[in-house]
């Protein structure tokens, strides 16, 4: 997608942004932070009419990052909206269940391996940990050792 | 011979169980049970049920949820059978040595139930079907009487809900 | 006090029990070869199913602990001694030993392996053994009354040449060969796909659909009641292709070569049913069911016509 296309068509969240990250012609990245993430996934996914692929996320040293990934068809195009969660004692982010109903795993997967909490999830439960498995223990971050 | 041992080592029915596997393992055994390489000239058969079965096939390193699991299975399986550790992860937990989720190899699995167990292991990443054969042949060979051996039953009732 | 041990003997072990045990495994290795070949692959030895059941009579019982245990028990054995009876019947009615009424003895015996099926199964406490036996239930539902139709094709076209004073019996319609007529083959086919349904063999193995319903109804039997399980699927597996030979084909003669012929015919029924277990896919139980009702049915009503308008205008191919 061309770099003015693309600038004309985000226009509309460009205040939400922190930037736009082109790694190359098919691929973008939108950072932002924790608070606005709901509205952008929101306007990609039934504005711009984009598909949800996955999510990720990432315990980077001194904050959580909560990557959602959604993919234009026509033009083979590749977004990924970039979260992040400045507070690592008690990560707190939206949920874009309501919006995305192929969502739900990925957060309760996010929830179970990293702690972080996502605020009106439909119906968040233990989901891949198996139930034996202590509370509050969360495999996936820096500080667990096995 | 023990006319029970001579039969049981005539027509073993396998049944498969799967406690974490990436599939590859479980793909092979599937193999082995298609026509190409005819596993029922030796008398084996694959039964749906475990109460059914001879032969437990576990494939995968035990994971805690598959665990629990597969005790329940172990415990429901009619005596006397024989567990068969299929490639690198049911033999010792295989790359996952080291994992969170991860709660034994399956003999230790089994023997929290029955420290009396009979495990045999085909190690492999997976197993060909034709290692996956000279597995079960080796071990039907060896297997002893009932005198020599002692596979007592877990005075147990078995529940159906394993929590 | 003779006539008693004579009978005992009958059913116990010749004709009975231990003779129709020893064809039954050898039709069940049969069935299994020809499996076998049919996929291009060596089958198991000879005595492989007899070895099947001893090795299950050498194994534990487990007994579920939701199950309800005297009917868990009991319902093998009784399905195991219907076949029995019925085995016994049939035998001794080529033999000539016969009585007012054992064709209905006869389609009475038949229904106790399917029912001791659905007993068993539903005292299992299961959910898959549940499931297993609402699908049996709905599948003796479809095929009985097919069944019960092609005989009285039978009924119908024997009727019409017996001598009058002679009774109406499984010997004296082994002497006609009603499949040599229209209706007659029409009912045969039928019948056919009803013993077929019965046996539980593909394309009807709804009931213990392995893949499906891990074991369906005999999924929490083991050990010797599983053994008993099996014995009755074998002996089935003589008892039901030599009611559709005794009814439909001419029976078997025992004497010389006839012997030969009537044993020939035997083995054809039970290849046919071979050939179809291996050329069909498994049917759902509510394609089961239209199939036996609508097409089935439709068939046999024209065959029931086509028999009495032989019978009244004493036309012998209709």
């Amino acid at each position: 997608m061309q770099p003015n296309e693309l600038d004309n068509l985000l226009s509309p969240i460009r205040d939400k942004l922190t930037g736009i990250e082109r790694k190359s012609d098919t691929r973008v990245f939108l950072p932002c932070e924790a608070e606005h993430v709901s509205e952008i996934c929101r306007f990609l996914f039934e504005d711009l009419g984009l598909r949800f692929v996955i999510s990720t996320g990432i315990d980077a040293q001194d904050c959580f990052e909560v990557l959602h990934h959604f993919s234009d068809d026509e033009s083979g195009c590749f977004v990924t909206v970039k979260a992040f969660i400045r507070d690592r004692e008690a990560p707190v982010l939206d949920s874009i269940t309501p919006v995305i109903p192929g969502a739900e795993w990925i957060e309760c997967e996010m929830h179970d391996l990293l702690g972080i909490e996502f605020r009106n999830h439909p119906h968040m439960r233990r989901l891949i940990l198996s139930d034996d498995w202590p509370d509050g223990v969360y495999p996936l971050r820096k500080e667990i050792r096995t | 011979m023990d006319w029970r041992l001579w039969s049981l080592k005539k027509s073993i029915w396998v049944f498969h169980v799967n406690t974490g596997a990436c599939n590859n393992c479980d793909i092979e055994i599937v193999n082995l049970l298609t026509p190409k390489f005819d596993v029922e000239r030796f008398g084996m058969k694959l039964v749906g049920s475990p109460r059914h079965a001879d032969a437990l096939l576990v494939t995968g390193g035990g994971t805690r949820q598959a665990a629990i699991r597969l005790r329940e299975v172990y415990r429901q399986t009619a005596k006397p059978c024989v567990v068969f550790c299929m490639g690198a992860c049911a033999c010792g937990m295989g790359i996952f040595e080291k994992g969170y989720h991860m709660a034994g190899p399956i003999d230790s699995i089994v023997r929290q139930v029955d420290p009396h167990a009979i495990i045999a292991y085909v190690p492999g990443c997976p197993p060909k079907p034709e290692a996956m054969i000279a597995g079960v042949v080796k071990a039907l060979g060896v297997l002893q009487p009932k005198e020599k051996y002692a596979t007592e039953r877990i005075g147990q009732p078995v529940v159906a809900d394993p929590r | 006090m003779i006539d008693a041990m004579q009978n005992v003997f009958w059913i116990l072990v010749f004709p009975g029990f231990v003779f129709t045990l020893a064809v039954g495994l050898l039709a069940s290795w049969l069935v299994r070869k020809v499996g076998a070949l049919v996929q291009y692959r060596v089958g198991p030895p000879v005595y492989q199913p007899a070895v099947d059941v001893m090795k299950l009579m050498g194994k534990e019982i487990l007994i579920p602990q939701d199950a309800h245990r005297a009917t868990f028990v009991l319902a093998p054995l009784v399905g195991f001694s219907g076949v029995l009876l019925l085995s016994t019947v049939l035998w001794l009615a080529t033999a000539g030993i016969d009585y007012v009424g054992d064709v209905v003895v006869a389609m009475y015996l038949m229904v106790f392996p399917s029912l001791a099926l659905i007993l068993g199964s539903s005292a299992s406490g299961s959910p898959h053994a549940a499931i297993g036996a609402g699908r049996e239930m709905k599948l003796v539902l479809s095929y009985e009354l097919p069944l019960v139709l092609a005989i009285l094709v039978v009924i119908i076209k024997t009727a019409g040449r017996i001598a009058p004073g002679e009774q109406l019996t499984l010997a004296a319609i082994a002497q006609h060969a009603p499949v040599l007529s229209i209706s007659g083959a029409l009912a045969f086919l039928v019948a056919l796909l009803c013993v077929q349904a019965k046996l539980g063999y593909v394309p009807f193995d709804i009931a213990e659909s392995e893949a499906e319903l891990a074991g369906g109804v005999m999924i929490e039997y083991s050990g010797a009641l599983l053994g008993v399980w099996k014995l009755m699927q074998a002996m089935m597996l003589v008892a039901l292709p030599l009611f559709l030979v005794v009814v439909f084909l001419g029976g078997i003669d025992a004497s010389g070569l006839s012997l030969l012929w009537g044993i020939g015919k035997f083995v054809l029924v039970l290849v046919l049913v071979i050939l179809i277990k291996n050329t069909n896919p498994r049917v759902r139980i509510d394609q089961a069911m239209r199939f036996f009702w609508f097409y089935c049915g439709a068939v046999l009503a024209a065959a029931v016509i086509l028999a009495s308008i032989g019978s009244y205008c004493d036309i012998a191919w209709l």
